[in-house]
């Protein structure tokens, strides 16, 4: 069954189960009144009626049957009047206009049929019968009709009460899930929006801070990061595009050389050698990109373990140390003891690898490179490479970051200029803020990783 | 050896197979990996060579049937696939070794070596012996001649690879795993200066060199057999 669209929201659903258990509730109060207000005047009834009997005895005993039967007749008139039957041994009315009445002796109900029936006269009665003496009975009845309709004035009321609820918490609920609906609609439009793609849209927030807002916020958190995945990834595509064409038409060049020119042995060698090591150096740069690529994707994320920075820092270092050595530079180490972290060691490794890599690679000889590893006041993890050698430009430092960017003086070294894009990316994966700061001279480079427990950041 | 290829690719296959015949190697191809399944099964093979990438059952499904099914023989997985998480799965799916697509020739071999003639588990070597050197594991020492060498720790554990890969080629990226854990390529020659050092220890007072390098392919200690 397809129900309006409004009345299937979860706001009107639990509007709906609201105003259902507090018409529930409702009812139950109301049984509950109309059953104590019923035994309330039931009992104030029995207790007037027990209370004319024990008068009407005591007349009985003074002015005998007749002059019961004057009073009786005398109080049976005027309006508010309890019914009344007097009667000798023999069953004959003295007074009252209660009909005959059986052996029935006590408390009982009657009905008065329509024979009976004298203008004004009650439908059903609650009587009391009793034996004065002599045979005579006296009944005292009084109106139940009258408990009847303070019972039907209860009912009315709290029918009133349950049906007011009712609407208004329909109204209500239609109102809530209105308001609901056209913010769904919003989030919805600007979900259409980027998938006709519109990928700047972003879903607007009602600044209440309520849970749709706060999934609107999530919803454009994510949006940000798809955006800018999207935007790695068309970043990637132009790289290749742009930057592989260079090493693909030296490859096509070389092997159109031998292809054209004098082919000796020794020239096919030479350019099979050249395009193989071209080759080699195109698929090093696919598998850098790759590599950026994924880490950007932060897919690696699911794979973080607890690790020890200080061990890995150790490794790195010691790891380089005779290729420093080698290339008659000075490699410094200044590493505190213990400091863990949760993130990807094989990544951290390369990292640091890439950035003592650029520090030996950039610099000239007698070059100090001096990498530190420590916590800071706040808690956080500092790792720092400096190094005495050029340095570079301010202007510079944030291009340096960028896929394949090289710098004037490195164009002729070594290096596809993807390393330190790939230390930022790694650094992005670890919530770690990367700087590139003047160490006057050199360079230094700073991954501020956050502290164990500080709440992660998003951007 | 007996080398079983299971490559959809009948060009690397066939690549991967006349190399492997032309070093002496048997070689049987399968193209799918229900054949694969099917060939390796029978457990007459010294290596199998497995692409993570099959029609049919895939690479990580084809070893873990295998091994579910009791046949131990080595695997080495071949993949395009070079992420971190991808090797582990291959390990953990009941792989011996993990090769990255494109890989030079030389380093297939050594890896081939060095499965197929890993030793049984229970039987971890501590003592090597290969002409006056001498190695103890487990007292951490080393000696030539007969008169104590004083190494580094990461020294130690380069000539301990080199050691239990006796006779057998290791590449760099060999080195690289296995001694320092990396799984990357540095462009810095890691692994060559650390060899120099070690070299230059072991050579001191003029002995003879124990450690080959063979060009392209990597460095090995021949055994004297």
């Amino acid at each position: 069954m397809a129900l309006p669209r409004i009345l299937r929201t979860t706001s009107f659903r639990f509007a709906a189960l609201y105003v259902l258990l507090f018409a529930a509730s409702a009812l139950v109060l109301g049984l509950v009144v109309f059953v104590v207000a019923r035994e309330a005047m039931l009992g104030q009834m029995r207790a007037r009626i027990e209370a004319e009997a024990a008068l009407l005895t005591r007349e009985y005993h003074q002015d005998g049957l007749a002059g019961l039967a004057v009073t009786v007749t005398h109080r049976g008139r005027g309006a508010g009047a309890l019914d009344y039957r007097l009667q000798d041994a023999a069953g004959r009315r003295l007074a009252g206009e209660i009909p005959a009445i059986g052996a029935q002796r006590g408390w009982f109900d009657m009905t008065i049929d329509e024979t009976h029936r004298e203008a004004a006269r009650p439908e059903r009665l609650r009587v009391h019968a009793s034996t004065l003496g002599d045979g005579a009975v006296l009944a005292i009845g009084d109106d139940l009709a009258r408990v009847s309709e303070v019972q039907e004035a209860i009912l009315r009321a709290f029918a009133a009460a349950i049906g007011a609820t009712i609407l208004l918490g329909a109204a209500g609920g239609l109102l809530l899930s209105r308001a609901f609906l056209s913010r769904v609609d919003a989030i919805v439009r600007t979900a259409e929006a980027i998938i006709d793609g519109d990928l700047s849209r972003r879903v607007q927030l009602g600044g209440t801070g309520d849970d749709l807002d706060h999934l609107a916020a999530t919803l454009n958190r994510m949006l940000d990061r798809i955006a800018a995945l999207m935007e790695s990834l068309k970043q990637v595509s132009a790289d290749i595009a742009h930057d592989l064409r260079t090493p693909l038409s030296r490859l096509l060049q070389r092997l159109e050389e031998v292809r054209g020119g004098p082919a000796t042995l020794g020239a096919y060698e030479t350019a099979i050698e050249a395009a193989a090591a071209e080759a080699m150096g195109l698929l090093d740069t696919f598998a850098a990109l790759l590599r950026i690529a994924q880490v950007e994707g932060g897919e690696r994320r699911a794979s973080f373990s607890a690790l020890d920075l200080s061990q890995i820092a150790e490794t790195v270092a010691e790891a380089f140390l005779p290729a420093v050595e080698d290339e008659r530079h000075v490699l410094r180490t200044e590493i505190t003891q213990g400091i863990g972290l949760r993130g990807d060691k094989e990544l951290l490794s390369q990292a640091l690898a890439n950035l003592i890599e650029n520090a030996l690679r950039h610099t000239p000889a007698g070059t100090q490179i001096h990498l530190s590893l420590c916590r800071d006041a706040a808690g956080q993890a500092v790792l720092c490479v400096a190094d005495d050698g050029p340095g570079v430009p301010a202007e510079e430092r944030s291009r340096v970051l960028q896929r394949f960017y090289r710098c004037e003086q490195s164009r002729s070294s070594a290096g596809n200029g993807l390393g330190l894009s790939l230390v930022a990316a790694i650094a992005e994966l670890h919530d770690a803020r990367l700087t590139l700061e003047d160490a006057a001279p050199g360079l230094r480079v700073v991954l501020v990783f956050p502290a164990p427990g500080a709440p992660p950041t998003f951007n | 050896m007996k080398i079983l290829v299971i490559e959809d690719d009948k060009e690397s296959a066939a690549y991967i197979a006349r190399g492997l015949t032309e070093h002496g190697h048997v070689v049987d191809r399968a193209e799918t990996g229900r054949d694969g399944l099917f060939h390796a099964g029978d457990g007459g093979y010294d290596v199998l060579i497995v692409d993570r990438m099959l029609p049919g059952i895939d690479g990580l499904g084809l070893v873990r049937t295998l091994r579910a099914s009791g046949v131990k023989t080595p695997v080495l997985f071949l993949t395009a696939l070079g992420g971190v998480g991808d090797r582990v799965q291959g390990l953990e799916a009941g792989g011996d070794d993990y090769l990255v697509k494109p890989f030079a020739f030389a380093e297939l071999l050594a890896r081939l070596n060095a499965l197929a003639r890993r030793p049984p588990l229970q039987e971890v070597q501590t003592l090597f012996r290969v002409a006056d050197l001498e190695m103890d594991v487990l007292r951490r020492a080393v000696s030539r001649a007969g008169r104590r060498i004083e190494l580094q720790p990461r020294e130690f554990s380069l000539l301990e690879f080199l050691l239990r890969h006796a006779g057998r080629v290791v590449t760099r990226t060999m080195l690289l795993e296995g001694v320092w854990d990396f799984h990357f390529d540095p462009r810095t020659n890691i692994v060559e200066t650390h060899m120099s050092r070690l070299r230059a220890k072991l050579n001191e007072g003029g002995l003879p060199n124990l450690i080959a390098t063979l060009r392209g392919a990597g460095y090995m200690i021949h055994t004297e057999e």
